[in-house]
């Protein structure tokens, strides 16, 4: 008992912490996705400190949190990762009581495909998967075989991702973006690897400074990456491709595991609030899920496609795991080829 | 012969520092991407007045001096202890420890600390990062140092416990000075190791302890990537100064 | 309990509670099956492994040992006179250790994305090259083998010079200055002094390039386009993208398992006996 007791305090004493003694609540989300001031002010508000940290990706955050005793409070996994986080009880149910300002959220979002009632997460930010390119070098791409022209060879590139790479090929040759027939996604592969030969590369955010210097004309890319592009570089354009594309979105989530369940939903309440919301919108430099906040946003074709457009996104669910299986033997033949 | 090692060795000094004046001279780009736009200190305004770069470069630098030296001291009793006499079981876990790949270093470290802690009542935090990076970092350690063993001359020992010295005692004032700068290398290479890693990092850093890497990781692949290379640049300087200071003062 | 023992406890029970301990989970997770969404559950099985034969994963295999073994060799061509220049620097020594280790004190992937915009179509090298009118077109020095190979050159450089820097530091210039003043020819110098005294830190050297240019994955995704695989993507991906853990544990494993023969091999060999 003694050495755990020694052991602890020496933990304690490393972790630096012991000294405030505010309630702290700690907040795990990805990168650049809250302005810091928004942060303060809420500590400020309650009287309490925020822990807030960062991870790069759904997995890094999934494996920290999978054994219920990671220490954080609020998390915010995509969409698709949110009802397989409930199954596995690592989620706390939301008590809409607790959230008054829910209502602004936009329309898309009160009632979303992945989670109805709203019961597991807060819709936060979104994004979509579509094609920007060089209006000065390029025709206007309609759909996504715009990225198989022989003429860009070399000049194109597709995301390092196998659900976004295989979902488009699918959605080129009229299949589901998340089919899991494996004729169809034979199909897609051999579209696929028929594709690369005329690909710069396969990379994800990195692709933003050769499109601005112009290196690469056309590339398969985030709606929020885009626009971040575009504000650099006049001459690129977004297009949504006609034949359907994916729509990711992010939503606040509290961990079962946390023991400051009403101070969770205190934060969360706040992140709904209009100013807030969109003060981060700001930073994130992406499209928030927030309808009051977005009347304070500027205008933004790209990040707010208008409804006919909005139509035809897919929002993909979370794949079963002989399908994610088979997917990922195909990218890697892909990747091999 | 020694001429043309000069300047050899200039050529591969020019290699390995290119990177590094590419990304002073973009710390002070006005744009946001490598592409020129005109001289501007904000980025390093940003950088010096981001809280959590500078929390993140301070638990950095504490983990690296921790675990570089917990692992040199580790590491080069091992090697010499291996030197003495060889232990198969030892030096085999440690070249498996070399061919681990780092993602699944830091998942089964992960999963070993969320097993111990269901029995100690402890969370993921700074500890738990240096614990990771002493158990990787013993290997290089080991190994740089053992290769200088290697060529030293045991009879130099043997001598001074002949005339009465202990084991440790030759250990310590025979061996141990003319190893020393390998012994200094490899804690170098240890320390840089350490203030560089970010995937077995990442996996096992808890809710205080986001490192340097990591930060300029969620930059960096985010959109506000110069302030990484003003940071990057202020980092070099720092170090560069440091490097001059201390040879000055080796002179004297 | 004799000295030598205190000496090796210290390493002996980290590596057994933080490398062996951690070795056995990832041991038990290969022969486990995949999670729904990422992690392991029952029950047991070999199919983690029975997968792994397949044409497919040995070319990726092949591929990358032969990738690390190019890198290495690029390595020890690179890395060798440079350590044998700072180890004869005399007082400069420290001064050029601390240089050449420099660069590594910045994160490595500002390191990268440099070397992006360096190797880039409007990049340093193309512009400065087009400029002076030597090529008309963009050279494609970007998202190909050379890029890799170049990227991993760059980023493991200092493990080759400091274990032999190390093994060669007291030479000093005096040892060959003996040789060439009984009458040595420069290289037999080499050959007959220098090499033998730094053969310990070659294959030290070697050893810590070839091993971590095995399991690489960021430099092949950042440098290569991401438009081949290599064994290192092949394990990150199942624990990222594809959430296999058995699989991804499965692969690694055997990947120990290959360096650890190729080891073997190397110290086997009459030619490297000595070194290891």
């Amino acid at each position: 008992m003694k050495r755990r007791a020694f052991l602890a305090g020496g933990a304690t004493a490393l972790l630096g912490c012991g000294r405030d003694k505010r309630p702290r609540l700690n907040v795990y989300n990805w990168s650049s996705y809250i302005d810091p001031a928004m942060v303060e002010r809420f500590e400020r508000e309650q009287g309490v400190r925020v822990r807030y940290g960062t991870y790069e990706g759904n997995e890094e955050m999934l494996a920290k949190v999978v054994t219920g005793n990671s220490g954080w409070d609020v998390v915010f996994p995509t969409h698709s990762r949110l009802a397989p986080m409930a199954r596995h009880n690592l989620l706390a149910p939301l008590d809409a009581r607790r959230l008054p300002s829910l209502g602004n959220l936009d329309a898309r979002f009160r009632r979303p495909v992945w989670d109805a009632d709203l019961r597991w997460g807060v819709p936060y930010m979104w994004n979509a998967t579509g094609i920007v390119y060089n209006r000065q070098q390029t025709a206007v791409p309609t759909g996504w075989d715009a990225l198989w022209s022989a003429g860009l060879k070399g000049r194109m590139t597709m995301l390092d991702d196998p659900e976004d790479v295989i979902g488009v090929c699918l959605q080129k040759l009229g299949f589901p973006f998340d089919s899991v027939e494996e004729r169809q996604l034979q199909a897609a592969k051999r579209e696929a690897v028929r594709q690369k030969q005329l690909l710069r590369a396969y990379i994800n955010a990195e692709v933003r400074d050769q499109l601005v210097a112009g290196d690469v004309l056309a590339a398969q890319l985030w709606s929020t990456t885009a626009a971040q592009a575009m504000r650099a570089a006049p001459q690129l354009a977004f297009a949504y491709p006609r034949e359907g594309y994916p729509l990711y979105c992010d939503c606040a989530a509290v961990l079962r595991e946390s023991k400051r369940y009403e101070l969770a939903h205190e934060f969360l309440d706040f992140l709904l609030r209009p100013e807030v919301a969109a003060a981060n919108a700001r930073v994130a430099d992406t499209a928030t899920a927030n309808g009051a906040a977005r009347r304070l946003l500027p205008a933004d074709a790209v990040l707010y496609p208008p409804d006919e457009i909005y139509a035809r996104g897919v929002w993909p669910p979370a794949l079963p795991s002989a399908a994610q299986r088979y997917r990922d033997r195909l990218w890697t033949e892909i990747k091999a080829a | 012969m020694s001429r043309a090692l000069s300047v050899y060795a200039a050529a591969a000094l020019v290699f390995l520092h290119a990177p590094l004046v590419v990304l002073v001279l973009f710390s002070f780009n006005g744009g946001r991407f490598t592409v020129w736009e005109g001289f501007s200190l904000r980025w390093y305004q940003a950088a010096v007045s981001d809280p959590q770069l500078a929390e993140g470069l301070v638990n950095s630098l504490l983990i690296a001096v921790v675990a570089g030296v917990l692992s040199t001291v580790i590491g080069t009793l091992a090697a010499y202890g291996m030197w003495r006499r060889a232990s198969p079981v030892l030096s085999g876990a440690l070249y498996l420890s070399l061919v681990t790949p780092e993602i699944v270093t830091g998942v089964s470290l992960l999963a070993l600390f969320q097993w111990a802690f269901r029995f100690l009542h402890l969370q993921l935090g700074l500890y738990t990062v240096v614990i990771a990076h002493v158990a990787f970092s013993i290997a290089y350690v080991t190994i740089v140092v053992s290769s200088r063993l290697r060529s030293y001359d045991r009879t130099l020992e043997e001598a001074a416990m002949d005339l009465g010295a202990t084991e440790w005692g030759a250990f310590r004032r025979v061996t141990l000075p003319s190893i020393a700068p390998a012994v200094a290398a490899a804690g170098l290479l240890a320390l840089v190791v350490s203030f560089d890693d970010y995937v077995i990092t990442s996996l096992v850093a808890g809710v205080d302890s986001q490192t340097l890497p990591m930060v300029i990781y969620a930059m960096a692949r985010r959109g506000v990537s110069p302030v990484v290379n003003a940071v990057s640049a202020l980092i070099v300087v720092a170090f560069g100064a440091v490097i001059v200071v201390a040879e000055r003062l080796q002179k004297r | 309990m004799n000295t030598r023992w205190w000496f090796l406890l210290p390493a002996r029970v980290w590596t057994a509670l933080f490398l062996l301990a951690p070795l056995g989970i990832v041991g038990a997770y290969s022969v486990l099956t995949r999670g729904d969404y990422g992690g392991v559950e029952a029950p047991w099985t070999m199919e983690s492994y029975t997968r792994l034969i397949d044409p497919l994963y040995l070319a990726i295999l092949w591929r990358s040992v032969w990738m690390a073994t190019l890198s290495t060799v690029l390595c020890a061509l690179l890395g060798f006179p440079l350590a044998l220049f700072i180890a004869r620097a005399g007082r400069r020594k420290n001064l050029w250790l601390q240089l050449v280790l420099l660069p590594f004190w910045t994160s490595f992937l500002v390191r990268t994305y440099a070397w992006l915009f360096i190797l880039r179509d409007t990049g340093l090298v193309n512009t400065v090259l087009q400029r002076l009118h030597v090529i008309r077109t963009p050279l494609p020095l970007l998202y190909n083998d050379g890029a890799v190979l170049l990227g991993l050159v760059y980023s493991f450089l200092p493990f080759f010079v400091l274990p032999v820097y190390a093994a060669l530091e007291r030479l000093d210039g005096s040892l060959a200055e003996a040789a060439a003043d009984l009458g040595a020819r420069p290289l037999s110098t080499l050959r007959r002094v220098i090499l033998p005294l730094s053969a310990p830190g070659i294959a030290a050297g070697c050893v810590l390039v070839f091993i971590p240019c095995l399991g690489s994955y960021l430099t092949p995704d950042l440098l290569g386009g991401g438009k081949t695989v290599m064994v290192g993507n092949l394990i990150q991906n199942q624990f990222t993208t594809a959430r296999d853990w058995p699989f991804g544990s499965a692969t690694s494993l055997v990947l120990m398992l290959v360096s650890a023969l190729a080891l073997l091999m190397m110290m086997r060999s009459p030619a490297t006996k000595e070194m290891l």
